[in-house]
Parts: structure tokens; sequence; C-alpha cells
């Protein structure tokens, strides 16, 4: 069992002036898939090292199964780490990597045998096993830094953005056999990165930092549909959704650029209810919830606007029109046949009820 | 729940008689918790030290401060009724064993600290429930957490022994007048304080120390200027496109760094003699008809000193610059040469300055290195030709190799140490300044 | 175009060439001087005229300059303290570059400061501490002034440490490796070369001192190293008739480093190089 609790985790640098943590709160299930997710800088880092024991913890207390591990030194605290360089011993072969903390343990030499073994032929790296680090290509390194993870059956696995170092193909291959190691180790694994498809794919749930501050906690799909604040709502999904700066009065949102929908009714007694009127908010809608047929037209009629086609990306079967009215931004997928040459104004109606509100000052979520 | 952490001086207000009773009878609270080993040590310490002491410690340091009394020489004995040799005091060991016991009396102030760390240690654990480290368990964390002890105790006990007591104790003889006239057994010497340091800034032999000075300073720098210069020059050289036998040359040059210096230096001392070969073949040749004063003249002395140094020291640049050349980023040189830059323009433009910026704390270090390199002026010229000016110096002396012939030859350490001191605030002078130039070239760069 | 560059590269070569002699000229003209019969210190030819071996018999023949003797002393010297000393620097370095305590940086500012001091200055110090020790005119002695001077003398080795990514500790850390375990199983097997540079350095060390052998040593002529054997020897009256034997002496000492520096010059590269130049 490997149940982590984290309460109110702190770190702060010697020579600092403020935390790059300050208050870290997060309870992560046994055999769960955790991902922190964040831009670079965000601190994300820094709470999986102070997990592993390689950073301190200023304040706060960090729980394994309800034993306090604030002053447990690293090698006592049974962690796997897959670093984001591997970190692999380059004077040692393969075999001897995956086989170090066995060896540091005094494990029979059989045993290491059966255990490297069988951790390479998950990975299918068997063939490599004598070789050194430096005759390996990127991707086989990879693979025998979580080789070197998977043996030692640990009851938590962390890893620190193994994937970004490996060219797109590859990474995606590799998220699948992560998944799998997963479920076959059945290990509690906290997965550190920077890609937002990552975080979606691979997590049971998401963890969002910026700066130092949780964002949100939840599920892929909470994350998407029901972000709490404008930075969660730009930084999941891909491409991004748009938010857009708007005033709203008289059920409507309007925008001092040319932009103006008008909102269904239950909305708008929302919004009214929660104290809007004439105030200012921040309208998100995500480019797939933007249509351009025409029994879009006829649906979200009060949805429906103007915008002036900049650039049209042609991806095969879907496009993205990045549009603009005034100086902001709105990007608009449609189907390959909705494609228009930049320079176009072309109409577009919004699917208000999928449509996203949040409040321009604090920028939290309003409905 | 985190466990605060408790200062000394905090647990010895809070702590309990245990902790108190330490801070007098080192290892009590050790003792009282089971740790018998460390503090029965710490014990032992207390009590050593105490009975040493009282026994010979105050004894030697009063001594410290009157450096003898009693001059070697005959007295009378009324019981005998002859005259007996009284061996009286010797001041330098005297003035040895002041300083060793100043420094014993460190070394236990700080066992007491650790003591009281310790126990302070030991009430953290009490206060918050804690199990007390066994034997094994401190052996273990030797292994670990505390390693650098278990790796460093004795390298710094020698360098303690070796380095900082000597250091200590040839500083303090810059304070007293233990020159020529004043050497122990015979005789005494007493602290004079800054008497020394007055004599060579101001007095007589300033008019040494100044010129001495100036010529350090100048050669250091020449030295190493040179040396730079033509070392990347020569790394150029042999770096260049298209020129085989790179490692061979190479090579070459290596061998002659493995020759060792004294022997290399004596060889060109031969050579440049006024006798020596090179002036008796030039004039053979009817070049020249008196032999040129390479080691004889003032100020041809200096100049050869230099440019001799320049063969030692070349293949050392040269080697360290080809490194750096070979970790150069080539595309930035074919973008110049695209852009219209003829070789000279990369070199100056490009290749130098990187050259520089890497190098540049090397060569702050080769500065320092010398100013107090002794073999290659004293053995080339031995510090000659002799000066009549200087005390006991000639013209091609640097401030080290005067501190020699001051202690060896006119035996007066005093004034050796003093130079010592000053060669040290030299150093550390260029030092600063240089490190701080560095910094904010780097933080441009 | 392609004459130009010839032309060039002509040049480079001959200069190349010219320096070259120039430098390796002094030592051949020593090898020589070693095998001649005829003259003393200074003669107005280059080529012996006469060739002979006395100059060597006669270092291992007489009694007034045992060159033997002194060779196996320094030889002896210089194993132990190489060995000793390398034990030392190497371990020092590691502490200095991987270990966190409180002292660390206190510790490397002291180290700079005491290195600014010239060496000489603690040498008579030196000299009475061991004679209070009754050590004096020893070869103990003048092994524990090397191995002491080592401690101080880790900055090569530290630099190198410094260069291998605290990852490689950090995973081991996680592996379950104590900081001892890590130095022994990684930080060493990766510092080859540079050990192998130290304990160089501190071999040749010996060969090439005499001030502190001098020191040290005094008048006791049996226990000399070569150093100061041959050096005593060309301070003399005698110098002048002794000078050839001297030359020889000296290509005695020259050859085996020359070849130990050669046989060894990547790691004596790699060493010098490793300071200076960020990868």
């Amino acid at each position: 069992m490997a149940e982590i609790k984290l309460e109110h985790i702190k770190k702060q640098y010697q020579n600092a002036s403020e935390p790059s943590v300050a208050d870290y709160n997060l309870d992560i299930h046994d055999k769960e898939f955790i991902v922190f997710v964040g831009p670079s800088g965000s601190g994300k880092s820094t709470v999986l090292r102070m997990i592993a024991g390689l950073e301190e913890i200023t304040d706060g207390t960090f729980t394994i199964d309800g034993e306090v591990m604030n002053e447990v030194a690293p090698k006592d605290r049974e962690i796997a780490m897959v670093f984001q360089n591997y970190a692999l011993y380059p004077h040692m072969t393969v075999f001897d990597n995956i086989g170090y903390s066995l060896k540091l343990k005094k494990t029979p030499k059989t045993e290491i045998e059966e255990r490297v073994h069988q951790a390479a032929k998950i990975l299918g790296i068997e063939p490599y096993l004598e070789r050194k680090p430096a005759d390996l290509s990127g991707g086989q390194r990879q693979r025998v830094a979580m080789g070197r993870a998977i043996v030692r059956d640990a009851k938590i696995l962390l890893m620190d953005e193994p994937l970004s170092n490996l060219d797109a193909k590859l990474r995606v291959q590799m998220r699948a056999e992560i998944t799998k190691i997963h479920k076959r180790m059945g290990a509690t694994t906290i997965y550190v990165t920077h890609d937002q498809t990552e975080a979606m794919t691979l997590a049971d749930r998401i963890v969002i930092i910026d700066h130092g501050d949780i964002q949100q906690i939840g599920t892929p799909n909470e994350l998407y549909n029901e972000p709490t604040n404008t930075f969660v709502a730009g930084f999941i999904g891909s491409p991004a959704m748009n938010l857009l700066e708007v005033e709203y009065y008289d059920g409507m949102l309007v925008s001092d650029e040319g932009f103006s929908v008008t909102l269904p009714q239950g909305i708008s007694k929302q919004l009214t209810d929660k104290g809007y009127e004439d105030k200012k908010i921040v309208f998100g809608i995500r480019p797939e919830d933007l249509h351009l047929d025409p029994i879009a037209m006829e649906t979200y009629v009060g949805g429906k606007f103007t915008t002036q086609v900049e650039i049209s990306e042609l991806l095969g079967a879907d496009v993205m029109l990045y549009t603009k009215i005034g100086n902001s931004e709105i990007v608009v997928r449609g189907k390959g046949s909705d494609y228009v040459a930049p320079g176009t104004a072309i109409q577009v109606a919004a699917n208000l009820s999928k449509a996203h509100y949040f409040d321009a000052v604090t920028t939290n979520r309003i409905i | 729940m985190q466990t605060q952490k408790l200062s000394v001086r905090e647990a010895l207000k809070v702590g309990d008689w245990r902790m108190k009773l330490s801070a007098i009878i080192m290892g009590t609270s050790q003792l009282l918790h089971g740790q018998i080993l460390k503090g029965l040590w710490f014990l032992a310490v207390e009590i050593s030290f105490f009975t040493w002491f009282f026994a010979r410690g105050i004894k030697s340091l009063q001594s410290l401060i009157t450096l003898g009394t009693h001059k070697q020489g005959f007295v009378f004995d009324k019981k005998l009724g002859i005259n007996v040799l009284h061996q009286g005091d010797n001041s330098m060991l005297l003035l040895l064993f002041g300083v060793a016991t100043i420094l014993v009396v460190v070394i236990f102030f700080y066992q007491y600290w650790v003591n009281l760390k310790s126990a302070r240690k030991l009430q953290e654990l009490d206060l918050y429930h804690k199990s007390i480290p066994t034997l094994k368990e401190d052996l273990s964390a030797l292994l670990d957490s505390k390693l650098h002890i278990l790796l460093m105790s004795v390298p710094v006990a020698g360098v303690v022994a070796f380095t900082i007591l000597p250091l200590i104790y040839m500083i303090s003889i810059a304070f007293t007048n233990y020159d020529h006239n004043h050497l122990p057994p015979k005789n005494l010497f007493s602290w004079v304080g800054f008497e020394n340091l007055g004599n060579v800034l101001g007095g007589d032999v300033a008019s040494t120390f100044f010129p001495l000075l100036g010529w350090t300073i100048v050669w250091a720098i020449m030295a190493t200027v040179t040396s730079f210069l033509f070392g990347v020059l020569l790394a150029m050289l042999i770096n260049a496109k298209g020129i085989k036998g790179k490692k061979v040359y190479r090579t070459l040059f290596i061998l002659t760094m493995a020759v060792p210096q004294f022997i290399t230096l004596l060889i060109m001392n031969n050579l440049l003699n006024d006798s020596g070969m090179v002036n008796t073949m030039l004039m053979n040749w009817h070049v020249i008809s008196h032999p040129l004063p390479f080691l004889t003249d003032g100020t041809w002395a200096k100049v050869t000193v230099i440019i001799v140094n320049m063969w030692i020291g070349i293949p050392a640049t040269m080697l360290v610059t080809t490194g750096i050349l070979q970790n150069l980023n080539q595309d930035q040189i074919e973008a110049a040469e695209i852009d219209g830059a003829n070789k000279f323009q990369i070199f100056r433009d490009l290749t130098f300055p990187q050259i520089l910026f890497v190098m540049a704390p090397s060569l702050i270090q080769q500065f320092i290195g010398n100013i107090n390199n002794f073999n290659v002026i004293f053995l080339l010229t031995g510090g000659g030709p002799m000066n009549s000016d200087y005390y006991n110096a000639g013209d091609t002396d640097l401030l080290v190799t005067w501190l020699y012939k001051l202690t060896i030859d006119a035996a007066d350490y005093n004034l050796a140490s003093v130079i010592g001191i000053l060669i040290f605030t030299l150093s550390a002078v260029f030092s600063l300044f240089a490190y701080k130039r560095v910094n904010k070239m780097n933080n441009l760069g | 175009m392609k004459n130009k560059n010839k032309r060039t590269r002509m040049i480079v070569y001959t200069i190349l060439t010219l320096l070259a002699v120039v430098w390796v000229l002094p030592i051949i003209w020593i090898v020589l001087t070693s095998f001649r019969s005829e003259g003393g210190m200074f003669v107005d030819y280059f080529i012996p005229h006469h060739f002979t071996l006395d100059n060597y018999k006669m270092l291992f023949t007489n009694s007034t300059y045992p060159f033997g003797r002194w060779f196996m002393n320094t030889l002896i010297v210089a194993v132990v303290s190489a060995t000793l000393s390398t034990f030392i620097t190497v371990v020092m370095a590691y502490s200095l570059s991987r270990l966190k305590f409180r002292w660390r940086g206190r510790f490397l500012q002291g180290a700079l400061v005491l290195n600014m001091f010239p060496g000489f200055m603690s040498m008579i110090a030196i000299y009475y501490i061991l004679k209070a020790i009754g050590l004096t005119q020893s070869l103990v002695a003048l092994i524990l002034v090397y191995v002491a001077g080592a401690a101080l003398g880790f900055y090569v080795q530290k630099g190198f440490f410094d260069t291998i990514p605290i990852s490689l500790d950090e995973s081991a850390m996680l592996d379950g490796a104590t900081k001892w375990d890590i130095f022994r199983t990684i930080t060493l097997p990766l510092s080859k070369p540079i050990i192998v540079y130290t304990t160089l350095m501190a071999f040749t060390g010996p060969w090439m001192d005499f001030i502190f052998a001098r020191v040290i040593m005094g008048d006791n002529i049996q226990n000399y190293t070569v150093a100061i054997g041959l050096y005593t020897m060309m301070t003399r009256e005698s110098a002048n008739s002794l000078f050839m034997a001297f030359a020889a002496g000296s290509v005695l000492i020259a050859v085996p480093i020359i070849i130990l520096f050669i046989a060894l010059q990547r790691f004596f590269v790699e060493g010098m190089t490793s300071g200076a130049v960020k990868g």
C-alpha cells in the first residue's frame, strides 16, 4: 500500500524572497497515476524532488501510509525515480545499470539475473544488456532508465519529464508503454510534465500547478470540461480554449471590438443573480465548439458572430482557422471542407451552453 | 509535526540538569543517555586537557609572552664552586611550543563545543521522544551523512600540523627580532611588535624592498603575458587546418615539460654563461667580440629571465589552449567567413576573446604563481647579478627568492617572515581584484 | 589559391620546425654532454669530440656522490608519497565537491587563502617541528611533508568531480546507496583519467623538488634524493669537473620521467585542460 499525503508543504530556498512552493496540499491514493502539470518553473519538479528526498521540505508534513517521511533519507524511502536526462551510470553496462539497486541490497546473483532480464523483456531492451549507455539511442536509454525503476518493485514511482527528450513519434509510443507498465506494476505513480497532452492521456487525476500554487486537482475530464479558472482553461486542451474579455449586460456579452452574442436565458439568469450585470467577465469557448455549418447557424442563433480569417491551417480531415476580431484572436476548428482563404470574413456560431464564464478580476469560474 | 531545532544557547537555558552539567563536566549527558564510548571520550578529553594545562600549558603561555629570560652562558654554581654552563632558554622552541599550546587550547574548545552540541542533540531527542542513536548507528552514519568527517579528518589534521601551525609560527616571528644577531640557543630574542614591518616599508630595508617589489610585479606580468600570448599563437599554428603531424609537434613540446625544471634551468644557466656555449659560439663566428652579459648585467639578466621563462611556460599554455580550440564551436567561424571576415579578424574578434574568457581564472592563478615563481629565477640567475645597493639581494631577485636568501644565507628570520606576509598580502589583493573583474566579465558574457 | 595556401603552409611548417628545434635543443645538448669525455663546464663546440660512458659509471661507483643510492631514495619517496597523496587528494576533493557540510564554503575559502602564502615560509617551521619529533634528515620526514602538501592541492581533482552530473548521485541515492557506496561504485570509476593525472603529478614531484628536500636533508648525503644530490654537485667547487657527470645524472632522471609523460600523455593533457575547458 502506498498512500501519499502532502499537507501544507512549503519550499523556500535560502536566499529567496518568496517560496517556490507555498502551500501544497494533496492526497494521493494507492496505485493512482497522478500527473503534476504546469509551465516551466511552476514548482512541479520541486515537489517531486521533495517527495524523493532530494530537496529538503521547508515546512509541512509529508507522509506515506501515515508515516511521516520528512526526515527519512532518499535511500530509505523505497521510491524509484526516472530522471529527465535518465542519469544512467556511463561506466556500467545496461545490465549493471538496471541491477545496481539490487546489488546494493546484496540480492543473490541468480535473483538479480532473473529480475533484470524480466524488466528488460517488458521494455524490449534484452538485446542491449551488455552494451554501455553511450552506445544506445535516446529512446533505448529512456527504456533503460525505466527498467532501472521497475526492477525494484517499489511502491512509489516518480517520473520527472521522462519523455521530453524524445521525438514526437517515440513519445506517443512510450506513453502507451508507460500506461501498460503502471497497470502491471501497480505502484502509486507521480508523473511530472509540462505537456498537457501527456497529462490528459496518462493521468487518473491531474494536478495543475502555476507559480508554486495548485490551480486545480481533478480527472482529465473534469479539468477539460470544468476548469476552475482561466489558467487551467487556457492550459488544458490543444489548441487552447479561446478566452475573450467581454462585458455582460442585458443578457448579452459584448466586447468593444465588435463581438456580440446573446446568452440563453438559463445562463444569463445565473450571471445576473451572481451580480455580474454591467461587469466584465472572461468568456471562454473551445475551438471545436465554434461551428460553421448551416445547421449550427440555425441551432445556435444567439451565438452567431462575425470574424476575420488570418491564417488557415489545413490538417487533412480538419482545418484550423485563426481568426481575429479587432485585436483578439479566435481559433475555430472546422472540417476540411470548411477551408476558407485568409482574409475572408466568416460567420461563426458558438454553442453557448458549452462555453465557460470566468470572473475577469479573480479569473475564477462563475458558473 | 516538524521538529524544532534548538540552538545550543536555548538548550542550556531550557535543558534539564544533565544538559547543564555537561557544560561543566564534559560527557555527562552522553554517559547518562547510554552513549558510553562518546561520554568517556569527552570526559577523557576534559581530564587530560586540564591536567596538561595546569602542569605545562600555563608555563608555556607565560614563556610565549617573555620568549625566554635566561641567556645561555656560564653561571657560578655555589654548590659546586665552579662555573657551570647554563643551558638557558631557547626562544625559538619557546615560541614554537607557545604557538602549539594555543592551538591545543583552541582544539580543546572545539571539542568542548562538540560536546555541547551533542548534548543539545540528546536534549532534542528527549523532548520529542525519539530514540538515542546507538554506537552502531553512529558508525554507519560515518559512511553516509557524516562521510566527510571520516574522509577529511586525517588530511585536515595534517594540514593543521604541517601548514597552519608552521604558518602561525612564522607569522609570529615577523613580530620578533629573531635575526642573525639573535640566534638561539646562544641568544634570546623577544617581541618587537611592528618594528620589522616599519623597517621594511620605511627603514633601511625599504631601499631593497620596493625595487624588488616593482620587479616582482613586472616579472609576473611579463612572464604570464608572454607565456599566454605566444602559447596561444603556437597552439593556433599547430592546430591550423592542413598541418600534418599535429600530435608529433605536441608531443615534442610536452617532452620539454617532462624534464625537471632544475635540470633545464641549470642547462640554460650554463649555455648563457659568459663562458657558455652561446657566447663562445658567437665569438667564434666573430659576431661579437666580448661575451654578451646575459646573466651578468642587471638589465640583460631581467630580459633573459623573461625569455627563458617562455621556454618553460609556453608548452603548458599551448596545451591548455589547444583543448579550448578543439572545443570551440566551428559553426560560428564559418558564419564569420561568410560574413567576410579574414583569418586575422576571426582570431581577433572570435577566437581570442573566447580563449581569454575561458582562461581568465587560470591566468590569474598563473600570475599569482609567477609572483612566487622561485625556481626559474633562483636556478637561472640565483637572483643575481648581486646588487651592492641591496641588502642580501640581486637584480633579478623576486620577493620569494629574497625571502630564501634572508632565511638561509643571512639568517634574518624576522625579515623573511615580514616579506612572506607582504607577499601574501600582494597575492590576496591581486586575487580579490582579479576575481571581481572576472565575475563582472562572466556576468556580462 | 592553391599555391597561396601551399606557401602559407610551408611557412607554418618552417616556423613550427624551427620552434621545435629550439625547444628540444637544450635537451639534446645535455644528452650529448653526458657522453662527453673531455673538457669541463664550458666548451665552445656542440658535438663532443670523444664519447664515453665514464660519466655514467662515475655516478654509480664513487662514494661522495652515491647516485645509485639517491635514485633508490627518490624512488621510494616517490612511490609512497604518490600513493598516499593521491588517496588524500581524491578524498579531500570528493568531500569538497559532493558532500554537503556546514563549513564547506569556509574551508574552500581557507584553502584558497592558505595557498597564497609562499610555500617556503613554513619550511623553517616544519624543519623545527620535525626536529622536535626527531625526524629530521630522514626520508620519512620528506614523505610527510610532500603528503601534507597534497591535502590542499585538490583543485584539479575537485574541478573534475564537479563536472560529474549530480543526477547520477541522486539516482544512486534513490537506488539505496550510501554516500560511501556512491564514492566507491560511481564517482571513482568515472574519474580514472584524473586520478592517473594526480598520481603522475605526485609521483614526479619528489624527483624534481630541491627546495624542500634540501631544507629537510641538510647534509645527510646518504639520504639525498636525486634532485638535491645533483644540485649540490653543481654548486660545489668541483662543479667544473663534475659537469658531465651532472649531465649524466640529469639524463638518468629525465628519461624515465619523459617516458612516463609520453606514455600517460592522454591523462596529462586531460588533467591540464579539464580545469580550463567548459564542455
